[in-house]
Protein backbone atom coordinates (compact mmCIF):
# COMPACT_ATOMS: atom_id res chain seq x y z
CA UNK A 1 0.00 0.00 0.00
CA UNK A 2 1.29 3.43 -1.01
CA UNK A 3 2.47 5.63 1.83
CA UNK A 4 -0.52 8.06 0.94
CA UNK A 5 -3.02 5.32 1.15
CA UNK A 6 -2.26 4.48 4.19
CA UNK A 7 -1.64 8.07 5.88
CA UNK A 8 -5.38 8.28 4.40
CA UNK A 9 -6.46 5.25 6.49
CA UNK A 10 -4.61 6.68 9.65
CA UNK A 11 -6.50 9.47 9.07
CA UNK A 12 -9.91 7.60 8.61
CA UNK A 13 -9.36 5.72 11.85
CA UNK A 14 -8.44 8.65 13.88
CA UNK A 15 -11.72 10.33 12.77
CA UNK A 16 -13.83 7.73 14.09
CA UNK A 17 -12.03 7.30 17.50
CA UNK A 18 -12.74 11.08 17.84
CA UNK A 19 -16.04 10.16 17.08
CA UNK A 20 -16.33 7.62 19.37
CA UNK A 21 -15.07 10.12 21.92
CA UNK A 22 -17.37 12.39 21.55
CA UNK A 23 -20.38 9.81 21.12
CA UNK A 24 -19.33 8.64 25.03
CA UNK A 25 -18.94 12.30 26.02
CA UNK A 26 -22.79 12.53 24.55
CA UNK A 27 -24.55 11.71 27.95
CA UNK A 28 -27.38 14.08 27.20
CA UNK A 29 -28.15 17.04 24.83
CA UNK A 30 -29.63 20.72 24.99
CA UNK A 31 -32.97 19.53 24.50
CA UNK A 32 -33.02 17.66 28.05
CA UNK A 33 -30.63 19.96 29.89
CA UNK A 34 -32.57 22.72 28.94
CA UNK A 35 -36.05 21.63 29.09
CA UNK A 36 -36.36 23.47 32.80
CA UNK A 37 -35.39 26.65 31.46
CA UNK A 38 -38.20 29.44 30.90
CA UNK A 39 -38.56 29.99 26.86
CA UNK A 40 -36.95 33.82 25.97
CA UNK A 41 -39.75 36.43 25.57
CA UNK A 42 -40.28 37.61 21.98
CA UNK A 43 -38.14 40.49 21.13
CA UNK A 44 -38.95 43.29 19.38
CA UNK A 45 -36.09 45.81 18.19
CA UNK A 46 -36.89 49.32 17.50
CA UNK A 47 -34.25 50.82 15.47
CA UNK A 48 -32.61 53.93 16.88
CA UNK A 49 -30.14 55.16 14.34
CA UNK A 50 -29.53 55.13 10.68
CA UNK A 51 -26.02 55.86 9.69
CA UNK A 52 -26.10 57.39 6.19
CA UNK A 53 -23.38 58.16 4.95
CA UNK A 54 -21.81 55.06 2.51
CA UNK A 55 -22.37 55.10 -1.20
CA UNK A 56 -21.73 51.70 -2.53
CA UNK A 57 -22.17 48.49 -0.08
CA UNK A 58 -21.44 47.96 3.10
CA UNK A 59 -19.15 45.03 3.87
CA UNK A 60 -18.69 45.11 7.44
CA UNK A 61 -18.48 47.01 10.49
CA UNK A 62 -16.92 46.36 14.25
CA UNK A 63 -17.30 48.30 17.78
CA UNK A 64 -15.00 49.65 19.36
CA UNK A 65 -14.73 48.72 22.99
CA UNK A 66 -16.08 52.20 24.31
CA UNK A 67 -19.62 50.95 22.96
CA UNK A 68 -20.14 53.90 21.56
CA UNK A 69 -18.03 54.14 18.46
CA UNK A 70 -17.94 51.88 15.69
CA UNK A 71 -16.09 51.56 12.29
CA UNK A 72 -17.96 50.42 9.05
CA UNK A 73 -16.29 49.98 5.68
CA UNK A 74 -17.96 49.94 2.01
CA UNK A 75 -17.00 49.10 -1.60
CA UNK A 76 -17.12 52.88 -2.12
CA UNK A 77 -13.35 53.10 -1.21
CA UNK A 78 -14.13 54.46 2.59
CA UNK A 79 -13.77 53.28 6.45
CA UNK A 80 -16.20 55.02 7.91
CA UNK A 81 -16.14 56.43 12.19
CA UNK A 82 -19.13 57.07 13.76
CA UNK A 83 -20.18 58.13 16.67
CA UNK A 84 -23.41 55.82 17.42
CA UNK A 85 -25.09 58.23 20.23
CA UNK A 86 -25.35 60.98 17.99
CA UNK A 87 -25.17 59.76 14.73
CA UNK A 88 -22.47 62.14 13.85
CA UNK A 89 -19.40 60.43 11.18
CA UNK A 90 -16.36 61.56 12.96
CA UNK A 91 -13.36 60.52 10.78
CA UNK A 92 -13.65 59.13 7.16
CA UNK A 93 -10.61 56.97 6.06
CA UNK A 94 -10.01 56.32 2.08
CA UNK A 95 -9.13 53.04 0.97
CA UNK A 96 -6.13 52.57 -1.75
CA UNK A 97 -8.03 49.51 -2.36
CA UNK A 98 -12.19 49.96 -2.21
CA UNK A 99 -12.77 45.97 -2.20
CA UNK A 100 -12.93 46.23 1.02
CA UNK A 101 -14.24 42.67 2.96
CA UNK A 102 -13.44 43.45 6.56
CA UNK A 103 -12.51 45.91 9.43
CA UNK A 104 -11.41 46.28 12.99
CA UNK A 105 -11.33 48.85 16.08
CA UNK A 106 -8.39 48.10 18.42
CA UNK A 107 -9.48 47.79 22.09
CA UNK A 108 -7.28 50.73 22.66
CA UNK A 109 -9.34 52.97 19.94
CA UNK A 110 -5.98 54.79 18.72
CA UNK A 111 -5.97 52.18 15.83
CA UNK A 112 -8.58 50.27 12.87
CA UNK A 113 -7.73 47.98 10.31
CA UNK A 114 -8.97 46.80 6.96
CA UNK A 115 -8.78 44.36 4.03
CA UNK A 116 -10.38 42.78 1.04
CA UNK A 117 -9.70 41.56 -2.58
CA UNK A 118 -5.77 43.28 -2.52
CA UNK A 119 -4.80 40.50 0.00
CA UNK A 120 -3.55 42.66 2.51
CA UNK A 121 -4.66 44.19 5.88
CA UNK A 122 -3.78 47.81 6.43
CA UNK A 123 -3.36 49.40 10.07
CA UNK A 124 -4.34 53.14 10.43
CA UNK A 125 -3.51 55.42 13.18
CA UNK A 126 -7.10 57.38 14.43
CA UNK A 127 -5.15 59.53 16.94
CA UNK A 128 -2.49 61.64 14.82
CA UNK A 129 -3.27 65.22 13.38
CA UNK A 130 -3.78 63.40 10.21
CA UNK A 131 -4.87 59.76 10.10
CA UNK A 132 -1.97 57.89 9.13
CA UNK A 133 -1.03 54.82 7.70
CA UNK A 134 0.73 52.82 9.76
CA UNK A 135 1.41 49.34 8.40
CA UNK A 136 0.58 47.06 5.20
CA UNK A 137 0.50 43.59 6.31
CA UNK A 138 1.42 42.00 3.03
CA UNK A 139 1.47 38.14 2.99
CA UNK A 140 -1.17 36.44 2.64
CA UNK A 141 -1.57 35.37 -0.91
CA UNK A 142 -5.71 35.26 -0.53
CA UNK A 143 -8.22 37.66 0.11
CA UNK A 144 -8.37 39.23 3.74
CA UNK A 145 -11.78 38.18 5.19
CA UNK A 146 -11.64 38.97 8.09
CA UNK A 147 -9.22 40.73 11.00
CA UNK A 148 -9.06 41.67 14.86
CA UNK A 149 -6.59 43.11 17.00
CA UNK A 150 -5.46 41.79 20.07
CA UNK A 151 -3.57 44.94 20.85
CA UNK A 152 -1.84 47.66 19.41
CA UNK A 153 0.93 45.33 18.79
CA UNK A 154 -0.18 42.51 17.65
CA UNK A 155 -3.31 41.79 15.00
CA UNK A 156 -5.28 38.04 13.82
CA UNK A 157 -5.83 38.04 10.24
CA UNK A 158 -8.18 35.06 8.12
CA UNK A 159 -7.87 35.04 4.55
CA UNK A 160 -9.24 33.05 1.50
CA UNK A 161 -5.24 31.33 1.05
CA UNK A 162 -6.82 29.36 3.68
CA UNK A 163 -4.49 30.54 6.47
CA UNK A 164 -5.08 32.31 9.88
CA UNK A 165 -1.89 34.61 10.85
CA UNK A 166 -0.99 36.11 13.97
CA UNK A 167 1.09 39.65 12.91
CA UNK A 168 3.45 41.75 14.87
CA UNK A 169 2.85 45.45 14.27
CA UNK A 170 6.13 46.83 14.87
CA UNK A 171 7.80 44.75 12.38
CA UNK A 172 4.92 44.36 9.81
CA UNK A 173 5.42 40.24 9.85
CA UNK A 174 3.71 37.31 10.34
CA UNK A 175 4.63 36.14 13.96
CA UNK A 176 2.76 32.73 13.45
CA UNK A 177 0.73 30.98 10.83
CA UNK A 178 -2.09 28.63 11.70
CA UNK A 179 -1.94 26.32 8.90
CA UNK A 180 -5.22 23.19 9.28
CA UNK A 181 -8.07 24.71 6.76
CA UNK A 182 -8.62 23.34 3.38
CA UNK A 183 -10.89 26.17 2.68
CA UNK A 184 -10.79 29.83 2.15
CA UNK A 185 -11.23 31.01 5.78
CA UNK A 186 -13.76 33.36 6.21
CA UNK A 187 -14.24 34.81 9.77
CA UNK A 188 -12.76 34.60 12.75
CA UNK A 189 -13.26 35.05 16.77
CA UNK A 190 -11.15 36.10 19.43
CA UNK A 191 -11.48 34.30 22.93
CA UNK A 192 -12.30 36.77 25.84
CA UNK A 193 -8.94 36.18 27.08
CA UNK A 194 -7.58 36.68 24.02
CA UNK A 195 -5.53 33.01 24.56
CA UNK A 196 -7.43 31.59 21.74
CA UNK A 197 -9.44 32.18 18.92
CA UNK A 198 -12.06 30.61 16.51
CA UNK A 199 -12.09 30.27 12.90
CA UNK A 200 -14.88 29.38 10.49
CA UNK A 201 -14.26 28.51 6.60
CA UNK A 202 -15.03 27.28 3.19
CA UNK A 203 -14.05 23.13 4.28
CA UNK A 204 -17.23 23.83 6.59
CA UNK A 205 -15.03 23.12 9.84
CA UNK A 206 -14.90 25.37 12.59
CA UNK A 207 -11.36 25.21 14.29
CA UNK A 208 -10.16 26.42 17.53
CA UNK A 209 -6.41 27.53 17.78
CA UNK A 210 -4.26 28.11 20.80
CA UNK A 211 -2.79 31.44 19.71
CA UNK A 212 0.71 30.78 21.01
CA UNK A 213 1.68 28.01 19.99
CA UNK A 214 0.03 28.05 16.47
CA UNK A 215 -1.90 24.60 16.83
CA UNK A 216 -5.17 23.72 15.94
CA UNK A 217 -6.22 21.94 19.40
CA UNK A 218 -10.20 21.34 18.27
CA UNK A 219 -11.98 20.76 14.80
CA UNK A 220 -15.64 21.17 15.07
CA UNK A 221 -17.66 19.67 11.91
CA UNK A 222 -21.65 19.16 11.03
CA UNK A 223 -22.21 22.07 8.81
CA UNK A 224 -22.27 20.99 5.30
CA UNK A 225 -21.54 24.28 3.94
CA UNK A 226 -19.03 27.24 4.01
CA UNK A 227 -18.90 28.94 7.57
CA UNK A 228 -19.02 32.55 7.08
CA UNK A 229 -19.73 33.71 10.69
CA UNK A 230 -18.61 32.70 14.25
CA UNK A 231 -18.35 33.71 17.75
CA UNK A 232 -17.14 32.90 20.89
CA UNK A 233 -19.43 33.04 23.81
CA UNK A 234 -18.52 35.64 26.40
CA UNK A 235 -18.32 32.64 28.47
CA UNK A 236 -15.70 31.20 26.29
CA UNK A 237 -16.96 27.73 26.52
CA UNK A 238 -19.00 27.54 23.09
CA UNK A 239 -18.93 29.06 20.06
CA UNK A 240 -21.94 29.64 17.74
CA UNK A 241 -21.63 29.35 13.68
CA UNK A 242 -23.48 30.65 10.82
CA UNK A 243 -23.27 29.00 7.24
CA UNK A 244 -24.28 28.80 3.68
CA UNK A 245 -26.21 25.34 5.01
CA UNK A 246 -28.75 28.05 6.41
CA UNK A 247 -28.11 26.96 9.91
CA UNK A 248 -26.53 27.94 13.09
CA UNK A 249 -24.92 25.72 15.36
CA UNK A 250 -23.81 25.99 19.30
CA UNK A 251 -20.55 23.87 19.48
CA UNK A 252 -20.04 23.08 23.24
CA UNK A 253 -15.74 23.64 23.31
CA UNK A 254 -15.38 20.97 26.73
CA UNK A 255 -17.83 18.73 25.39
CA UNK A 256 -15.57 19.05 21.74
CA UNK A 257 -19.25 18.77 20.06
CA UNK A 258 -22.00 20.06 18.54
CA UNK A 259 -25.38 20.45 21.13
CA UNK A 260 -27.63 22.65 19.52
CA UNK A 261 -28.85 23.63 15.87
CA UNK A 262 -31.08 26.66 14.88
CA UNK A 263 -33.10 26.28 11.70
CA UNK A 264 -36.29 25.91 10.15
CA UNK A 265 -37.44 24.47 6.93
CA UNK A 266 -38.92 27.76 5.95
CA UNK A 267 -35.80 29.47 5.81
CA UNK A 268 -33.75 28.72 2.71
CA UNK A 269 -30.66 31.34 2.88
CA UNK A 270 -27.37 31.11 3.71
CA UNK A 271 -26.14 32.87 7.23
CA UNK A 272 -24.04 35.67 6.35
CA UNK A 273 -23.26 37.40 10.08
CA UNK A 274 -24.00 36.90 13.37
CA UNK A 275 -23.89 38.36 17.15
CA UNK A 276 -24.62 37.67 20.41
CA UNK A 277 -26.72 39.10 23.20
CA UNK A 278 -24.65 40.52 27.02
CA UNK A 279 -25.45 37.44 28.52
CA UNK A 280 -25.47 34.93 25.01
CA UNK A 281 -29.28 33.95 25.70
CA UNK A 282 -30.04 35.18 22.36
CA UNK A 283 -28.30 35.02 18.49
CA UNK A 284 -29.07 37.64 16.36
CA UNK A 285 -28.29 35.87 12.73
CA UNK A 286 -28.00 37.37 9.38
CA UNK A 287 -29.24 35.52 6.39
CA UNK A 288 -29.04 36.19 2.52
CA UNK A 289 -32.71 36.81 2.38
CA UNK A 290 -32.23 40.01 3.64
CA UNK A 291 -33.90 39.39 6.55
CA UNK A 292 -31.94 39.05 10.59
CA UNK A 293 -33.85 36.51 13.00
CA UNK A 294 -33.31 36.43 16.81
CA UNK A 295 -32.91 33.07 18.31
CA UNK A 296 -33.18 31.46 21.69
CA UNK A 297 -30.18 29.77 22.14
CA UNK A 298 -31.27 27.52 24.71
CA UNK A 299 -34.44 26.85 23.39
CA UNK A 300 -33.10 26.59 19.88
CA UNK A 301 -37.06 28.75 18.87
CA UNK A 302 -36.83 31.69 17.20
CA UNK A 303 -38.01 34.87 19.00
CA UNK A 304 -37.83 38.08 17.17
CA UNK A 305 -36.83 39.08 13.47
CA UNK A 306 -35.78 42.61 11.93
CA UNK A 307 -37.07 42.47 8.18
CA UNK A 308 -34.52 44.79 6.29
CA UNK A 309 -36.01 46.06 2.74
CA UNK A 310 -33.24 46.20 1.04
CA UNK A 311 -30.26 44.54 1.01
CA UNK A 312 -28.61 41.13 2.37
CA UNK A 313 -27.08 41.75 6.11
CA UNK A 314 -23.04 41.67 6.10
CA UNK A 315 -22.96 42.43 9.86
CA UNK A 316 -24.70 42.79 12.65
CA UNK A 317 -23.18 43.32 16.15
CA UNK A 318 -24.43 43.77 20.08
CA UNK B 1 -17.31 22.44 0.08
CA UNK B 2 -16.91 19.53 2.30
CA UNK B 3 -13.21 18.52 3.41
CA UNK B 4 -11.58 16.34 1.05
CA UNK B 5 -8.50 14.15 1.37
CA UNK B 6 -8.44 13.57 -1.93
CA UNK B 7 -7.16 17.23 -2.31
CA UNK B 8 -3.94 17.20 0.02
CA UNK B 9 -0.24 16.77 -1.04
CA UNK B 10 1.62 14.03 0.95
CA UNK B 11 2.82 17.15 3.33
CA UNK B 12 -0.29 18.25 4.23
CA UNK B 13 -1.62 14.78 4.51
CA UNK B 14 0.89 13.86 7.21
CA UNK B 15 0.05 17.74 8.73
CA UNK B 16 -3.55 15.84 9.15
CA UNK B 17 -2.51 13.26 10.68
CA UNK B 18 -0.62 14.62 13.56
CA UNK B 19 -3.41 17.04 14.00
CA UNK B 20 -5.76 14.50 14.48
CA UNK B 21 -3.74 12.25 16.67
CA UNK B 22 -3.11 15.75 18.96
CA UNK B 23 -6.79 16.42 18.97
CA UNK B 24 -7.79 12.62 19.34
CA UNK B 25 -5.80 13.60 23.49
CA UNK B 26 -8.44 16.11 23.86
CA UNK B 27 -10.20 15.62 27.14
CA UNK B 28 -13.76 15.72 26.60
CA UNK B 29 -16.21 16.94 29.31
CA UNK B 30 -19.42 14.92 29.63
CA UNK B 31 -22.52 17.25 28.41
CA UNK B 32 -24.38 16.64 31.26
CA UNK B 33 -21.75 18.20 33.03
CA UNK B 34 -20.98 21.12 29.98
CA UNK B 35 -24.39 22.01 28.98
CA UNK B 36 -26.12 22.60 33.03
CA UNK B 37 -23.20 24.64 33.86
CA UNK B 38 -23.44 27.05 29.95
CA UNK B 39 -26.98 27.36 30.69
CA UNK B 40 -26.11 28.41 34.31
CA UNK B 41 -23.98 30.93 33.25
CA UNK B 42 -26.28 32.40 30.69
CA UNK B 43 -29.27 32.39 32.63
CA UNK B 44 -27.19 34.32 35.80
CA UNK B 45 -26.05 36.76 32.67
CA UNK B 46 -29.46 37.33 31.59
CA UNK B 47 -30.20 40.01 34.59
CA UNK B 48 -27.63 42.22 33.05
CA UNK B 49 -28.58 42.04 29.47
CA UNK B 50 -30.44 44.85 28.23
CA UNK B 51 -32.76 42.86 26.08
CA UNK B 52 -34.13 40.30 28.46
CA UNK B 53 -34.01 43.19 31.55
CA UNK B 54 -36.34 45.73 30.51
CA UNK B 55 -34.37 47.86 34.08
CA UNK B 56 -31.45 47.45 32.18
CA UNK B 57 -32.66 49.24 29.27
CA UNK B 58 -33.67 52.19 31.25
CA UNK B 59 -30.26 53.54 30.81
CA UNK B 60 -30.51 53.47 26.91
CA UNK B 61 -28.02 55.87 25.46
CA UNK B 62 -29.86 55.44 22.20
CA UNK B 63 -33.20 56.74 23.25
CA UNK B 64 -33.32 60.62 23.53
CA UNK B 65 -33.57 61.86 26.32
CA UNK B 66 -35.84 64.62 25.90
CA UNK B 67 -37.12 66.42 23.16
CA UNK B 68 -37.24 69.88 24.29
CA UNK B 69 -34.90 71.93 26.56
CA UNK B 70 -35.90 74.63 28.42
CA UNK B 71 -33.58 77.97 27.64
Amino acid sequence: MGEMEQMKKEAEALKTQIEAARKAAHDTDMASAASGVAPAPRVQLKTRRTLKGHLAKIYAMHWCTDNRLMVSASQDGKLLIWDSHTGNKVNAVPLKSSWVMTCAYAPSGNLVASGGLDNMCTVYNLKTPVIKTVKELDAHTGYLSCARFLSDTEILTSSGDTTCALWDLETGKQKTVFLNHVGDCMCLSLSPDMNSFVSGACDSLAKLWDIRDGQCKQTFQGHTSDINAISFYPSANAIITGSDDCTCKMYDIRADQEVICYQDAALNSGVTSLDLSASGRLIFAGYDDFNCNIWDSLKGEKVGELKEKKKSLSWREC
Amino acid sequence: MVFQMDELDETQLKNHVDSLKQQLQFNREKTSVAIPELAKWIEEKMNEDPFLNPDVLKDNPWVESSKCVII
